[in-house]
């Protein structure tokens, strides 16, 4: 059974439908990508899964679960986790504390309950301290823990972004262009990390733009073309389609 | 002749270094460190703070300057709680001087026309505070930025409204009298010097109680929210019941302000808490620094203290006071808590540099 099912979902924006009867599905434990012009839809589909945004019509199952309805909190807590397109890190925070508050849904406790400072309280911080530390560690950020988020240079902040994502503990995560702007250096250790996420269980959703990293890590891959899924399948297959390359590469030559 | 020339600026660097070093050494004693103000956990110079608070008033021992640290002490406990709400949680509200007014007039009408004791009151009023607090936030924090601001300036005015008009209950815009001392098990607050001890107990207090919540999850969804709202939901933050909570909270804290202020004066008259009094508020959180605990309470006692010395100078008092706060405003933008040795360092960088320039060009 798939773990996240999309189906015949529209959305429209003042007449522009940005996402016209789209059904989708994510298998358990894939990486599946997510490719498409500009305008396609590709980041409306991720604001409608991940709740920002409420879909026209349609429905949206998680592990088998209806969560159209849900506010975009609950569903993080049911475990759907992602970044955003543009840099959505908190800047007024500490590294260590941007992880740390990735957390928020694992750590218990009432208001009263932290202004109190119980024991148990104290222990879990601790606890939350040095899991972050070691979440640091494998993300090579430890050197930098106690510096404010945003003195962070930029290929930083995203893999920051991303382990604030991790963090939560997802089971789907949904990777809004992980990889624009980004170095080719820090591209390749991107598609590594990815796979190594994959490797712990957790299944991967990927809006990306970059073809080739798309091709070498993806298992599948769905093509949108305005709001509508043209083609779907393997990498190589996807390649090799007519309407792909029609809608998605020469459309890329003429820019 | 050069090199020779270079040496020489070198080595009197180095004697201007050692010379400088002695006052920022004495500085940082005082100030905090502006390379660990974000760490947020306590440490030995807050011990140093509540020795300094237990000893001011035995130090200066006169009464004026004991009742002026008892009213920077009322409006540091308001602050502080609008610094969370506003420092931390990156909402505006505008209508602050209202839950104080509502805790002062809950303990003004259950001590004067119930007779409870003021122990009990106290509570009540934070409690009614918050109670009310929770049902206007509840539909005006969906707003956001300048609309949020109105809202609660609204929320505000027409609290006004209501205490001036409902005369039998509160007393109109005479307001109500003889409000008991604050007292405990028999024993009275009777002299400033004691209310200078429960009024800074009390804020000690709830400072821990404050700085509690910003060292753990709490405190790092305050600033998710203030820092991108999309962000924060997507990590299982509960946007508007994290606003919802630390609303009430910061009410109920004006509510505590409220109840102490009235016990202190001994009246609860409306023009105590118009629209001039929130501003009051948010301009000390403002200068003391928002985003920082210490802040609120150094903009509580720095303005409490310049309306007193101002208020000498008769009508000049306005112009100046608006002057000394266009002035800090430039020279601390962050705040005079947060920053206060870092703006000293560049002013002397400055200076050593202005030194070095004019002699370059000569």
């Amino acid at each position: 059974m798939a773990l996240l099912s999309i189906e015949e979902i529209t959305k429209e924006y003042d007449g522009i439908i940005a996402l016209n009867r789209l059904s989708l599905k994510v298998e358990q434990g894939s990486i599946k990508g997510l490719i498409g012009p500009n305008g396609a839809g590709k980041s409306t589909l991720f604001h409608l899964i991940s709740g920002v945004e409420k879909p026209d019509s349609g429905k949206i199952y998680f592990k088998g679960r209806e969560i159209t309805s849900l506010e975009s909190y609950e569903r993080s807590a049911l475990g759907i986790g992602r970044t955003f397109q543009t840099l959505q890190i908190w800047g007024n925070m500490t590294v260590v504390e941007n992880i740390m508050a990735g957390m928020h849904r694992r750590l218990k406790g009432s208001l009263f309950s932290y202004g109190f400072w119980l024991p148990w309280i104290k222990r879990s911080e601790k606890e939350a301290l040095k899991e972050a530390k070691e979440m640091l560690d494998s993300l090579g950020l430890l050197g930098k823990w106690e510096s404010i988020a945003s003195q962070l240079p930029y290929g930083k902040q995203k893999l920051l972004e991303l382990g604030r994502a991790l963090a939560m503990k997802p089971e789907l995560l949904l990777l809004d262009e992980p990889a624009s702007g980004l170095t080719l250096t820090e591209m390749h250790q991107l598609s590594e990390r990815i796979s190594q996420i994959r490797q712990k269980g957790v299944t991967v959703f990927i809006v990306e733009h970059h073809m080739g990293m798309m091709l070498e890590i993806a298992d599948e891959i769905a093509v949108l073309h305005h709001g509508e899924l043209i083609a779907e399948g393997t990498p190589e297959s996807i390649k090799r389609n007519p309407e792909v390359i029609e809608a998605y590469l020469t459309r890329r030559r003429s820019d | 002749m050069s090199s020779q020339a270079t040496k020489d600026s070198q080595r009197e660097f180095r004697k201007r270094d050692i010379f400088y070093l002695v006052p920022l050494w004495l500085l940082s004693l005082i100030a905090p460190d502006p390379y660990l103000y974000h760490k947020k956990e306590f440490n030995k110079k807050d011990l140093y703070y509540l020795i300094a608070i237990c000893l001011a008033p035995l130090i200066w021992s006169d009464t004026h300057f004991h009742h002026l640290m008892v009213l920077a002490g009322i409006y540091a406990i308001l602050a502080l709680g609008l610094s969370l709400f506003m420092g931390y949680a990156g909402q505006i509200s505008l209508g602050h001087a209202a839950f104080f007014g509502i805790g002062a007039y809950t303990t003004a009408i259950l001590t004067t026309r119930y007779h409870i004791p003021t122990f009990p009151a106290f509570w009540a009023s934070a409690v009614s505070a918050a109670v009310i607090a929770y049902f206007i936030g509840r539909p005006i924090l969906k707003l956001k930025g300048y609309f949020l601001a109105l809202a609660t300036l609204g929320f505000g005015e027409i609290f006004l409204v209501i205490i001036r008009e409902s005369t039998d209950l509160t007393g109109g815009v005479i307001g109500i009298f003889n409000i008991p001392w604050f007292s405990v098990m028999s024993f009275s607050f009777d002299t400033y010097l004691k209310q200078y001890y429960l009024i800074w107990g009390v804020l000690v207090g709830l400072f821990v109680f404050s700085k509690n919540l910003v060292r753990s999850k709490m405190g790092r969804a305050f600033l998710a929210v203030a820092a991108s709202e999309d962000a924060a939901s997507s990590v299982g933050i509960n946007v508007p019941r994290m606003k919802l909570e630390v609303f009430v909270l910061g009410a109920a804290f004006a509510g505590l302000a409220g109840s102490l202020f009235s016990c202190v004066m001994s009246t609860a008259n409306p023009e105590a808490f118009s629209l001039g009094f929130t501003v009051l508020i948010v301009m000390m959180v403002i200068l003391g620094g928002m985003g920082n605990l210490y802040g609120p309470i150094a903009g509580a006692i720095l303005l409490t203290w310049l309306t007193d010395i101002l208020s000498r100078y008769q009508e000049y008092s306005l112009p100046l006071f608006g002057v000394i706060l266009i002035l800090l405003l430039i020279f601390f933008p962050d705040g005079i808590g947060t920053r206060l040795n870092v703006r000293v360092i560049y002013l002397i960088g400055y200076w050593a540099k202005k030194k070095k320039r004019d002699e370059g060009k000569v």
